[in-house]
């Protein structure tokens, strides 16, 4: 998880890392409903279209040992959902589709968020006009992600050290309030931004 | 619950994106005209939060373990309009960066988890408050059968969309989610209500920092919600309640009707009534234990509720015992 | 004109508990003076009042005055322009998502955009020595760093006078020779609360010492440092820099 934060092939400089960020948001987007709106058994389709997708991801740099782990990491859930239509008439059919379309589109995807920083997405929102709140929202939820990460390891590592029982309850209560602690100093963190981004003139 | 690509139709993600999209409309309205503006960072921060809090683990049996939503806890803590915008954050930030939910179905996903969830959670919430009172047994009581109803309820809406979309039958969809999420949403009761008991214990005041469910500004809040809520069930959970008829005429079977009412089936439906028994009696049992789980659910978050705050600390809202004695 | 005057400022937290007492002092432009005291002495607070972010509802005479102008709600903006308040934790200042934004988002709220934007947030991380960070993010700075990218945002707005908060706690010997090189070389007024009796000899000229939230003492930095007794009845010492230093 961290390392997907902290994902050091997005600062890459491929020709692909280089395109404008609106240019590789439209690109996954084009993809992914391409993908979406194939006829369910156009497998040569589906073919061609991973075959371009492996193209890009060649042409980023990026080393496709890491794509393919995030890959599979992402499939599970897809394959989860679309074992609930092998249920049904035409089920296998229907089944292989699905994969299909969803290893298509979480291609899209993580080839974007592998190429491009979200501080690139976010500029793209605010010039496709989401509204304010929502934008300071999203850039504070990143900007504070790793720290709040970084914190919660802390309270963990703390909490465990001074902890001899073990039980699952007692494992439960135990990460609760670890939740709870982390949740307390969010809040006063916050109020903190709040006064720093006052303090440099901040108004909604 | 997040929907990957290529599981909902076009007409089912476009609809459910507009329904995600008034939903926001109404949290962005509502924060703005009645959440303090120094609360406006605690938004993301608590977005944040949710995030890093849906990676702790809670473990269950063998190797698996349980993991937070989050959505009724945020609701509780912040609001339900606060918590609609940090929970689109957190269903944004994880479709685009972790490839954790389709983008075709970011609305649909946004709709169920990040309006759904926490609207229809405070909602319960807020009436079992007003029913039980103010006091932590009570508002902990609130917390865990909100976050029970509000989970199977995002799971039922799920299901809803993956059925008119096509994908996959309402016979299916519907016993699985539903069915699944009885339990999974156990597990997110339990952990809500206990980080909202370590919450009271550790800072009362943030708690307590509520709005009162008496502003008129609440209600109409609440109402929107409800009305974008009711929308959804009608547009992708009605059609399919062609299993309530199923267990009609298990009534009427058991009332004597029978006849009357194979009579009319004959009549409008030349063929036999069912092709596939099993799977009709799964959507029946599915409501039947639906009902059933919400009382035991009811029942359990009472438990949890005293459990949590030992006789004479449950009005004024301290815990004096716990597993941990240094909360 | 100084810089800051602070006279008579008093605070109560909401709890009643008294946190500032009749506190007055000045600074002037481009003195640098440092602010020391004990733990819970109340010079995070003290700083917090001096570009209004408390109390939560200005008073109707306001005790603090910056650059002449007095501490009131229409004066807050340009106020808070001209002080720049570096917070403790780097990670409460830098909020935005990179350094280039964090240092540009002073000037954007006065409405500076395009070249002249782009040229002081260039100006000011030069100032610092960070001109090579622009798009970095701030989770992959150093401590150090990230102070330094603070102190590029509150310069960036072109302000006057800085109010520093422990600028050179938690810094490795590295950072912390960094920061103070850097603050010597700034010719704008300073106030620097700070645990670091080393730096505040090395770079203020006037200290000011607070405890429980009252002024006990102010004047030159190395006849205040110097009494022992002074030091110790507050919760200080006399700093080894000046130990084996000839008293002059």
């Amino acid at each position: 998880m961290h390392e997907e934060l902290l994902n050091p092939y997005r600062h890459g400089a491929s020709l692909i890392h280089r395109l404008p960020a609106p240019v590789k948001l439209l690109g996954a987007a084009v993809g992914v409903l391409v993908s979406v709106l194939l006829p369910r058994t156009a497998w040569p389709a589906y073919a061609g279209m991973g075959a371009g997708l492996l193209l890009v991801a060649l042409l980023t740099s990026v080393p496709l040992r890491h794509l393919g782990r995030r890959l599979l990491i992402a499939e599970p859930f897809a394959v989860g959902v679309a074992l609930l239509a092998l249920l049904q008439d035409h089920g296998l059919q229907m089944f292989l589709a699905m994969l299909a379309k969803s290893t298509l589109c979480l291609s899209c995807v993580i080839l974007l968020n592998s190429t491009t920083r979200f501080t690139d997405l976010l500029q793209v929102f605010r010039r496709l006009r989401v509204p304010p709140l929502l934008v300071v929202t999203l850039a504070l939820m990143h900007r504070y992600l790793f720290v709040l990460f970084e914190e919660m390891g802390r309270l963990r590592r703390a909490r465990r050290s001074r902890t001899f029982t073990s039980g699952r309850v007692f494992a439960w209560q135990l990460t609760a309030t670890v939740a709870a602690q982390l949740f307390v100093r969010t809040s006063e963190r916050a109020e903190r931004v709040y006064a720093a981004m006052c303090a440099r003139g901040w108004k909604l | 619950m997040h929907i990957p690509d290529g599981f909902l139709d076009a007409k089912t993600a476009v609809i459910s994106a507009g329904m995600a999209a008034m939903g926001i409309g109404i949290a962005l309205h509502s924060v703005r005209r009645s959440f303090s503006v120094r609360r406006v960072p605690l938004i993301g921060l608590a977005a944040a939060f949710v995030f890093a809090a849906q990676m702790l683990n809670f473990p269950v049996a063998g190797g698996t373990s349980g993991h937070l939503i989050g959505a009724v806890l945020v609701a509780v803590l912040l609001g339900p309009s606060a918590a609609v915008l940090a929970m689109t954050a957190v269903l944004i930030v994880q479709c685009f960066m972790f490839a954790d939910g389709g983008v075709t179905a970011l609305g649909a996903n946004i709709f169920n988890m990040a309006i759904v969830a926490p609207g229809v959670g405070y909602a319960i919430y807020a009436l079992v408050r007003r029913a039980a009172g103010d006091s932590l047994r009570s508002r902990l009581l609130a917390t865990a059968f909100a976050a029970w109803c509000s989970t199977v309820i995002a799971a039922i809406v799920c299901a809803g969309q993956l059925a008119f979309s096509g994908t996959v039958t309402w016979k299916v969809a519907f016993p699985a989610m539903a069915g699944i999420h009885m339990l999974i949403a156990i597990g997110e009761a339990v952990i809500t209500t206990l980080v909202v008991a370590a919450v009271a214990r550790a800072r009362p005041e943030l708690l307590a920092s509520r709005p009162p469910t008496s502003a008129p500004s609440h209600y109409t809040e609440l109402t929107a919600y409800g009305l974008l809520v009711s929308l959804g069930l009608v547009v992708f959970v009605a059609p399919f309640t062609s299993g309530w008829p199923d267990g009609l005429e298990k009534v009427a079977a058991a009332l004597g009707f029978e006849h009357k009412a194979m009579a009319t089936a004959v009549m409008t439906a030349p063929l036999p009534h069912y092709t596939i028994p099993g799977f009709r009696s799964a959507v029946s049992s599915t409501i039947v234990a639906g009902g059933v789980g919400t009382l035991v659910a009811f029942v359990l978050a009472y438990v949890l509720a005293r459990a949590l705050t030992p006789r004479g600390d449950a009005a004024q809202g301290r815990d004096a015992g716990g597993a941990s004695p240094c909360a | 004109m100084n810089a800051l005057e602070v006279h008579h400022l008093g605070y109560r937290y909401p709890d009643g508990t008294e946190a500032l007492r009749d506190v007055s002092f000045s600074v002037a432009e481009g003195e640098r003076v440092g602010l020391i005291g004990p733990n819970g002495a109340g010079k995070s607070t003290l700083l917090l009042h001096l570009n209004g972010l408390l109390p939560e509802h200005p008073p109707p005479e306001p005790a603090v005055r910056v650059f002449g102008t007095p501490l009131a709600e229409p004066n807050l903006a340009a106020i808070r322009v001209q002080l720049g308040l570096l917070f403790q934790d780097p990670d409460d200042q830098l909020f935005c998502p990179t350094v280039w934004e964090d240092v540009a988002f002073g000037p954007q709220q006065l409405g500076v955009r395009g070249p002249e934007l782009s040229g002081r947030v260039a100006r000011a991380l030069a100032q610092v020595g960070l001109a090579h960070l622009e798009e970095r993010m701030p989770h992959h700075l150093s401590r150090g760093e990230k102070r330094r990218v603070g102190l590029a945002g509150l310069l960036a707005c072109e302000a006057r006078l800085l109010a520093l908060d422990e600028p050179s706690s938690d810094l490795d010997p590295r950072g912390r020779r960094e920061l103070k090189a850097l603050l010597g070389s700034l010719s704008v007024a300073q106030i620097i609360a700070t645990h670091d009796l080393e730096l505040v000899v090395e770079i203020c000229s006037r200290v000011i010492v607070l405890d429980q939230g009252a002024v006990v003492a102010q004047g030159p930095t190395v006849e205040l440092l110097n009494d022992e007794a002074l030091m110790l009845a507050h919760g200080l010492e006399r700093p080894h820099v000046l130990r084996h230093r000839h008293p002059h």
